[in-house]
């Protein structure tokens, strides 16, 4: 059974669409990392799936039921997102309370335990807390409360380095012991990928990529060597990024499909092979423009 | 993992244990005002005096109808207050779809209406006490109510009160729907009195629907045309809401 179904889901807010022809599929019981640059239609694809907004056109199924104002979706399911509301007469301890009211599943011992962890203040209010802490309450609520869909976005915003670290382990942890569907959106890949099995890439509210994040190590491969060696041996190569460095090298990432008889032509001209990281073949993958940063500054 | 089943009288009743802790400041400010029309009433409504050669008198009223307006109005900005954004906000961080979240707002602000009325009833014996204590006074006469007649009137409080949330309610939901009302609404208000008093009639087109109800003899008509005035401005404001989004 598939948890969460999107079919040629759009949304568009006017003109703008932030999601066009979205097509995908979650299986259950999997960590999904949604990867994508700001305004790639991240958010505005959680919110339809947690049924907050609801899709232009297309067709959206969570647990087989359309999510958009929809209790049952609604009870099993959690998003944590950085500007959830909480209501600002109650403390901490009491907004823990209200949810283990509504979440079946809702498990008070680890809620506490990471509560105490983290040296929260039960007392405090939702709207008294740093950024940072806000968002590590908001991360402990999103655990404990054991959804089969739950739904992480950019839930390390403001944490600190080490309040991170302990974020995903705790998540994977409580993941092993209660296997659930989770989805984490996040900017910094290199921080998630060792807990995730799949991986979404979203560029322009279009599906990029969607695929277990072993197979994506292997999707591509950088290639090195002269320029004019490289120019002439890349035609006919799937060239995600090319860029050029100093003393007339090039630099280009290319998709993973050679043949052993590619790689000794290549090895013959002088080119050199390497891997590249999930997190900067993604940036690639997911850029705008041929070239970078770089060619703002370049004059003529 | 297996799915929770859920049933919308189960959610309801979640949502309304939350907002009962989550919207307590609303009773804060209740006792607030009511402590301060107490001491608004305590100058007293209206009176007179006139004397003779031998003796003089001086005759003042006093009445709960200060702290009935300051009610009146506290159902009505607490109801407008649930409908804003935030509030509506708090309901998603947990369970809830619209429907549901209506219904628990409903059933708060009925229950908001209740303790109005209780508190109101007490708030006015308080003023009757502080008079009697606080006042010089010669002679008092108070309007003596049998059980029956107290009865009807703090079920007849909770009435207007529920009845002034629900059009709060509606008017908070409109002004989310479209900020245009906030404009509108209170120039349709101030519009129609201006308008009257520049023809020089004497009824005014707000005080023509008041009197739909306060002219009611009958205590069970009244509780009828209440409840259902009060049912059909709640269904409108669900209705409004419906092009709102869920949550942004």
């Amino acid at each position: 059974m598939s948890v969460l179904e999107f079919d040629s889901v759009t949304k568009a807010y006017g003109r703008k669409k932030a999601l066009d022809n979205l097509s995908f599929s979650l299986g259950e019981n999997k960590i999904t990392g949604l990867i994508g640059r700001n305004g790639a239609g991240k958010t505005t694809m959680l919110k339809i799936a947690a049924g907050f907004m609801k899709e232009t056109s297309g067709d959206v199924r969570a647990f087989g039921e359309h999510p958009f104002n929809n209790l049952m979706v609604s009870a099993n399911m959690i998003m944590i997102d950085n500007d959830m509301n909480m209501p600002t007469a109650l403390d901490l301890e009491e907004i823990m309370a209200s949810a283990a009211d509504f979440y079946h599943n809702w498990d008070m011992d680890l809620a506490k335990k990471l509560f105490d962890y983290f040296s929260l203040n039960p007392r405090q209010t939702h709207t008294g807390l740093s950024k940072g802490m806000k968002n590590t309450f908001n991360a402990i609520l999103g655990l404990a409360s054991r959804c089969p869909l739950t739904i992480f976005d950019e839930p390390t915003n403001g944490m600190d380095a080490g309040v991170r670290k302990d974020f995903y382990r705790a998540l994977l942890k409580d993941y092993i012991a209660y296997p659930r569907t989770i989805i984490i959106s996040s900017h910094h890949l290199s921080e998630v990928e060792d807990i995730l099995e799949d991986i979404l890439l979203l560029k322009d509210g279009q599906q990029f990529l969607h695929m277990p994040v072993e197979e994506l190590r292997e999707y591509a491969v950088v290639v090195s060597g002269k320029e004019e060696a490289i120019n002439s041996w890349l035609r006919g190569h799937e060239v995600f990024h090319k860029s050029d460095q100093a003393f007339g090298r090039s630099y280009a990432v290319i998709r993973n499909d050679l043949t052993d008889d590619q790689i000794g032509v290549a090895m013959k001209s002088g080119l050199e092979f390497s891997t590249i990281s999930n997190e900067d073949l993604c940036l690639y993958l997911t850029s705008q423009e041929k070239g970078g940063i770089d060619d703002v500054f370049n004059k003529g | 993992m297996y799915l929770t089943k859920v049933s919308l009288l189960d959610v309801v009743a979640k949502q309304f244990r939350f907002k009962l802790k989550s919207f307590r400041g609303m009773f804060t400010s209740l006792m607030l005002l009511q402590v301060m029309a107490i001491l608004f009433s305590l100058g007293g409504e209206g009176g007179g005096g006139g004397g003779s050669d031998t003796f003089s008198y001086d005759m003042k009223f006093y009445s709960g109808n200060i702290i009935m307006a300051f009610m009146l109005i506290w159902a009505f900005i607490s109801a407008i207050v649930v409908t804003t954004q935030a509030y509506r906000y708090d309901d998603y961080a947990f369970v809830a779809n619209r429907l549901s979240s209506h219904l628990a707002n409903i059933l708060f602000l009925g229950w908001a209406s209740v303790i109005g009325g209780v508190t109101f009833a007490l708030a006015s014996q308080s003023l009757k006490l502080s008079v009697l204590f606080l006042k010089d006074r010669e002679f008092i006469e108070s309007h003596p109510l049998t059980l029956l007649q107290m009865t009807e009137g703090l079920a007849a409080t909770i009435l207007y009160l529920f009845l002034f949330t629900a059009i709060g309610y509606l008017v908070g939901m409109l002004v989310q729907w479209n900020k245009i009302f906030m404009i509108i609404l209170p120039g349709l208000l101030f519009g129609s009195l201006f308008l009257n008093v520049l023809l020089g009639s004497e009824s005014t087109f707000v005080i023509d629907i008041g009197q739909f109800f306060v002219r009611e003899t009958s205590f069970l008509l009244f509780t009828l045309k209440v409840l259902l005035a009060s049912a059909l401005t709640y269904g409108i404001a669900a209705w409004v809401s419906n092009s709102l989004e869920v949550r942004k």
